[in-house]
């Protein structure tokens, strides 16, 4: 561990006066441990280490060290720590090896700390020293490069949505049935996540049924429709920020009216509510997310849904960015009653629900791959639990972790967007 | 580096479970992992679905698109979702002996 290491860039991030959250939350920790049992980690391996507070803690200790006159003379009384390489490597193992950045911790805390906020800090100072896990920094970098995080050339993206829309048209009878690509002044400026493209682009096909049974004016652009931001998760605001500048400047340049978030919760939160901040500016468009357009066209009459076409008893599992940090709660289960005849909750569910297990850029980090799928054994529980046959999730991240689960833990469920399940009950009068 | 042992033969895979020597991959290896998926006999389709993620890995270093797959091997994309249950990217591409896709797959 002896190797030397810049601390001036992370220890700026901590400096009194740049931050006044961070301060007051790095102080404000009474050490109760009421948040162990909230966190997933915790529970699946009953280590100390794993305990929220915990992991704030290593922050906290470093800003005692540097910024406190206690910790700078006596700095082993006050548990302050430096900030070396043998501390450095155990906050890449736990602010982005062992956190999702769920906050279910936050909900159960008794001061309502913001351990998320101080585990995202965390992973600003490890960032400012180059030291985001490989695996995470390279799905970054493919959007940086790119404009989307799987580096999918643009004309094979072009490739792929002819090819959905031509099936569209042949399953509606009518030329009509478009995904339009880079069509200017329309109402809506749709954005996807860029593994629909690639390998499930099912859940395409279902909103262009949508929209088409609405009648919607949409577009999507075939050069910068990245609803993901992982620049959220590694910590690296500049990066976040130019990435959130190419959907800014994209709607711009084909007049979009609103923006439309495509099913992905850290995505949603990160163009909606962290994309002004990165970008210095505010949005002069509407932003608004599918869950929530989805159950404006129920309420507007805009789409005629028979629920009886989805007989399967169904469960919602509730994505962390969208409902216990977003609020959507009572959106999703609009459109999802009215969308199936059989729903059962999990236990938890809702602003308490369990994380899927694969948050926080978890499921880009193949480094920390056998925690996730062990923490990932608590939402499994739930699923089994509920004896649902299909589990429904408007982001397409838990989407793929709750693959993986179903096929480690052989749940026999089958996983699902909105959209999906929406277009599934959808009556369309065809003219 | 993590290691993943199938009867007996040990590889070194990423914590995914992904080779991280692709060039160590043959038909055996495929069986092998397909295997540990869960599929023990990998059949004609399970083939004709490797060979082109195969190919275009060693022409343009990455997985192809599922259209790709589908319009090359003339299966239905739905098909695809069967025959490898862990999907395109953490099933059909692991098996090819890819590395793993970036983004949330």
């Amino acid at each position: 561990m002896g190797r030397v290491l810049n601390i001036d860039k992370p220890l700026e991030i901590l400096r009194k006066g740049v931050d006044s959250k961070l301060e007051t939350n790095l102080n404000a920790c009474v050490k109760c441990s009421l948040c162990a049992e909230s966190c997933m980690y915790y529970l699946a391996h009953k280590e100390p280490q794993y305990i929220p507070g915990a992991k704030a803690e290593l922050v906290s200790s470093i800003n005692r060290r540097y910024n406190t006159l206690s910790g700078r003379i006596a700095p082993a009384l006050f548990n302050a720590r430096e900030l070396d390489g043998e501390m450095a490597d155990k906050m890449v193992d736990m602010l982005f090896g062992s956190c999702t950045m769920c906050g279910r911790c936050v909900k159960h805390c008794s001061i309502g700390v913001d351990i998320p906020y101080i585990v995202r800090k965390g992973r600003e100072m490890l960032a400012a020293m180059d030291m985001v896990p490989a695996t995470l920094q390279s799905t970054v970098d493919a959007a940086l490069n790119t404009g989307n995080n799987m580096a999918i050339p643009q004309e094979e993206f072009v490739d792929t949505i002819k090819w959905m829309e031509e099936d569209l048209i042949d399953e509606m009878g009518d030329q009509n049935a478009r995904i339009p690509l880079d069509e200017y002044d329309k109402e809506i400026f749709y954005t996807l996540n860029p593994r629909e493209p690639k390998f499930f682009p099912l859940s395409i096909s279902a909103i262009a049924k949508i929209f088409y049974a609405a009648g919607e004016s949409w577009t999507i652009s075939s050069k910068y429709y990245d609803v993901t931001n992982y620049g959220f998760f590694n910590g690296n605001n500049q990066q976040a920020a130019q990435i959130a500048g190419y959907l800014y400047d994209e709607i711009h340049k084909l007049r979009g009216k609103k923006l439309v978030l495509g099913e992905c919760g850290h995505g949603s939160r990160a163009t909606r509510w962290e994309g002004p901040g990165y970008l210095k500016t505010e949005f002069d468009f509407e932003t608004v997310t599918a869950v929530e357009l989805l159950g404006s066209y129920i309420r507007e009459g805009r789409i005629k849904l028979d629920k009886t076409l989805n007989n399967s008893k169904v469960t919602i599992h509730d994505p962390c960015n969208l409902v216990r940090n977003g609020g959507l709660y009572n959106q999703i289960r609009f459109v999802v009653k009215n969308a199936v005849s059989d729903f059962q909750e999990m236990n938890p569910y809702g602003e308490d629900n369990f994380c899927c297990g694969g948050g926080g850029g978890a499921l880009a980090m193949s480094e920390y791959n056998e925690r996730r799928i062990k923490i990932g054994e608590i939402k499994a529980t739930q699923i089994a639990r509920t004896g649902a046959k299909v589990v429904i999730t408007p982001c397409h991240n838990c989407v793929d972790q709750l693959q993986q689960l179903n096929h480690t833990y052989k749940l026999g469920v089958k996983i699902m967007t909105l959209a999906e399940i929406v277009a599934d009950a959808l009556v369309i009068n065809k003219q | 580096m993590a290691k993943l042992e199938i009867e007996g033969r040990v590889f070194d895979v990423d914590g995914d479970g992904f080779l991280s020597d692709p060039s160590v991959w043959n038909e055996e290896v495929a069986a092998l992992i397909a295997k540990s998926d869960g599929i023990d006999q990998l059949n004609e389709k399970h083939w004709a679905i490797l060979k082109i993620i195969r190919d275009n890995f060693e022409t343009h270093g990455n997985a192809p698109m599922i259209r790709k797959i589908c319009q090359e091997t003339g299966i239905k994309l739905r098909e695809i979702y069967d025959l490898f249950p862990l999907g395109p990217a953490r099933g059909a591409c692991r098996v090819a002996g890819l590395p793993k896709p970036d983004g949330c797959v």
